[in-house]
């Protein structure tokens, strides 16, 4: 059930807006209640404050815990790593980085799969971004030179089609056409 | 008659608007903030126009390298000449009021002139071509040189001008507030509203400052040690630790992302120090000073090492173990900024609202200031990160960051306005203010929070490329009502008129007096 939401920046958005429109429906409600309505001090005793006091904390932390229990098994990190453990027979793919293009060692791969990306940056930085065929954005990498190793993910694609990769790094002058394809193909 | 009052006194339009009483008394602690404040808002109107410069570029579809020309020079006007001087501005004369100690002598002046010279530095070299980005994007400045983009003259002006006001915010800023609020002769002619650290108002004030210096530290020391060089005086050679991009990376965010928490903290110390002079039944005190303190230091606790979320993307260069201590570590100011949320509501809920501009402006930015924390806590979550990191989401959660603090900061303005200026405003084009800014800058957020969710990169000059520009065209839409916003905060700082002299005491008046 959390696929949806984990699984797409506008499962984000409904996060947010699933946290900030009961805020605002209790901020306005106060602030128009206690200054327009009726200004003069409340006769609750202090007993009631704590009440609402606990009651409201209890539940900021639970929607905290549990959206970001429920989050774990979606980050590209726990996912890379259960895929590095299992014995799935994975396919790396080697990509380099220089303003403004990639060199990617292989640009056609199969769909279902775990493919991992192994990245680096040859100059400044830069990130390496695929979208999914629909526009949307299903990973990026921030690409640091000088690093010993290269940045690295694990992922494995659902729908074959023409997926775009884009750097999401501001690299210079021509960063917006920094960009490549991938292709993916069922697998037989 | 101090030399910032002078400058005032020349200075067409604005010098209007935030002009020094000198029968008052309070000189000394007005003079300095107000032409600081004035010079935030002209930077303000520069990077405002800036602004709504960049979708009209792309909808025109004009030169790619004038779109990263004016996302440079938008960018840096509005976070430091504009945010951060505003609130120093605003900040002083509070921590002046509060701790009856005079804002005079070279080091506010040293303040106003590196802030300023040093942004205009920097707003030469943009012009001159360093389009660098906000950030720096550090090896970018010098990888520009090497590739031609820019020329060595604008990096070397544009470092300079970043080290000046580097300086100015990691250095002088702090060392001000720390002077001010422990050493020094008390004067009672020049106290408004006594507060000692006990006080939210107060304590905010002073752990901002101590976190700028201390996490400002090792930028200031690479930053130097990379400035020193360009200079020519010692060789790349013997610096290439400060040199690696990862270092230059990690001790910039230690910074950046702490520059933002303190001015949180100041803000909300500002906040807690504003909303009890404006409550219905005259108590003056918040529901629970205990409970407001707490917040503000769980918002420092987790907030310094919450940078980390910056990098999360990184991995596995940076560990994962790292990327998940950022995460919930930003997930924690969140419960700080509930705990706020339960102060400020039980404070209003008891004691009832006397309702006003400035306490609704104040209590608008808040709203906003939520918006935005909710926003950011979601990317901080290691599985949105990677869906999110280098999107609009990020800028629409930057810029709202920046215009909740101002706004809460414009909030307290107008509730200091009448004791530094000595003139008052008029409510009605205050609430006219407060509703199209709101309204402007809630929907600005959530059309850029949207156009990330739809994977439209940031700092991108082609957002026709995956019909991205709608996002554009709804940002220039709220942002002219924005604009429209600032206009008439201006018009009523512009029309404003002297209180009756005989009238007018710090203590007679209900609530300018802190
Ligand atoms: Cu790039």
């Amino acid at each position: 059930m959390f696929d949806a939401l984990f699984q797409s920046g506008w499962g984000a958005y409904a996060m947010m807006l699933f946290m900030l429109i009961p805020f605002l429906c209790i901020f306005f409600y106060v602030v128009i209640r206690k200054s327009i309505i009726d200004p003069s001090p409340s006769t609750a005793d202090k007993k009631s404050f704590k009440k609402f006091e606990y009651l409201w904390m209890g539940l900021v932390v639970f929607v905290f815990v549990t959206v970001n229990v429920a989050s774990i098994q979606f980050m590209p990190t726990v996912i890379t790593a259960n895929a590095a453990a299992s014995d799935e027979n994975i396919f790396d793919v080697d990509v380099s980085a220089v303003s403004w293009s990639y060199d990617i060692s292989e640009q056609t791969l199969e769909v279902g799969r775990p493919i991992r990306f192994s990245a680096k940056s040859e100059d400044t930085m830069h990130s390496f971004a695929v979208y999914h065929p629909d526009g949307r954005m299903l990973f990026t990498m921030m690409l640091m030179p000088k690093m010993d190793g290269p940045t690295s993910l694990i992922y494995t694609f659902k729908d074959p089609g023409t997926y775009t990769v884009r750097c999401l790094e501001y690299c210079g002058l021509s960063h917006h056409d920094m960009r490549d394809e991938l292709t993916l193909v069922a697998s037989n | 008659m101090l030399a910032a009052t002078k400058i005032l006194r020349g200075t067409p339009l604005f010098g209007r608007m935030f002009g020094i009483d000198q029968n008052d008394g309070l000189e000394e602690i007005n003079s300095w903030p107000n032409l600081m404040i004035v010079t935030s808002f002209v930077w303000l109107a520069v990077a405002g126009l800036i602004g709504l410069s960049m979708p009209l570029i792309q909808r025109f579809e004009l030169d790619s390298d004038l779109y990263y020309l004016a996302l440079t020079a938008h960018g840096a006007a509005l976070a430091f000449p504009f945010g951060f001087q505003l609130m120093v501005g605003v900040g002083l004369h509070r921590n002046g009021g509060c701790s009856g100690k005079a804002v005079t002598g070279t080091l506010p002046a040293l303040i106003y002139i590196f802030m300023n010279v040093g942004s205009a530095l920097l707003t030469v070299a943009i012009l001159m071509g360093f389009s660098v980005s906000l950030v720096v994007m550090y090896p970018l400045p010098v990888v520009g040189v090497e590739t031609g983009q820019w020329s060595y003259s604008s990096l070397v002006l544009g470092f300079t001008g970043i080290g000046l006001v580097l300086i100015m915010m990691i250095l002088l800023y702090p060392i001000q507030v720390l002077k001010m609020s422990f050493f020094g002769k008390e004067r009672d002619d020049l106290t408004l509203n006594k507060r000692t650290l006990d006080d939210p108002g107060m304590l905010g004030m002073v752990v901002a400052a101590l976190v700028l210096l201390v996490f400002g530290m090792p930028l200031l020391i690479v930053a130097s040690y990379v400035l020193v060089s360009l200079y020519g005086i010692i060789p790349f050679e013997a610096i290439t630790f400060f040199l690696e991009p990862v270092i230059f990376q990690f001790a910039f965010f230690v910074f950046a992302h702490n520059l933002m928490e303190a001015m949180a903290i100041m803000v909300i110390s500002a906040v807690y120090g504003t909303l009890p002079l404006y409550l219905a039944d005259g108590t003056r005190e918040l529901y629970s000073k205990k409970l407001a303190n707490l917040a503000i230091w769980i918002l420092l606790i987790t907030s310094f090492s919450s940078f980390l979320h910056h990098f999360i993307t990184l991995f596995p260069n940076m560990p994962s173990a790292l990327a998940y201590h950022g995460h919930i570590m930003s997930w924690g100011t969140g419960i700080g900024s509930a705990l706020s949320i339960f102060t400020i509501l039980a404070t209003i809920w008891k004691h009832g609202l006397r309702m006003n501009p400035g306490v609704l402006t104040v209590l608008m930015g808040f709203a906003l200031y939520v918006l935005d924390g909710s926003s950011a806590i979601v990317t901080s979550n290691v599985a949105w990160s990677f869906q999110l990191h280098g999107t609009m989401w990020q800028s629409g959660h930057t810029m709202t960051v920046l215009i909740s603090m101002s706004m809460l900061w414009m909030g307290v303005l107008y509730h200091h306005y009448p004791v530094m200026t000595g003139r008052k405003l008029d409510d009605t084009l205050g609430y006219w203010w407060v509703g199209l800014f709101t309204v402007g800058a809630a929907g600005a957020a959530l059309v850029m929070l949207a156009g990330g969710a739809a994977g439209m990169p940031r700092r991108h000059a082609d957002w026709a490329q995956d019909g991205w520009m709608i996002y554009g065209d709804w940002t220039l839409f709220f942002g002219f009502v924005m604009a429209a916003g600032l206009f008439v905060y201006a018009l009523n700082l512009f029309k404003s008129r002297w209180i009756d002299d005989t009238a007018f005491s710090p203590s007679a008046q209900p609530g300018p007096a802190e």
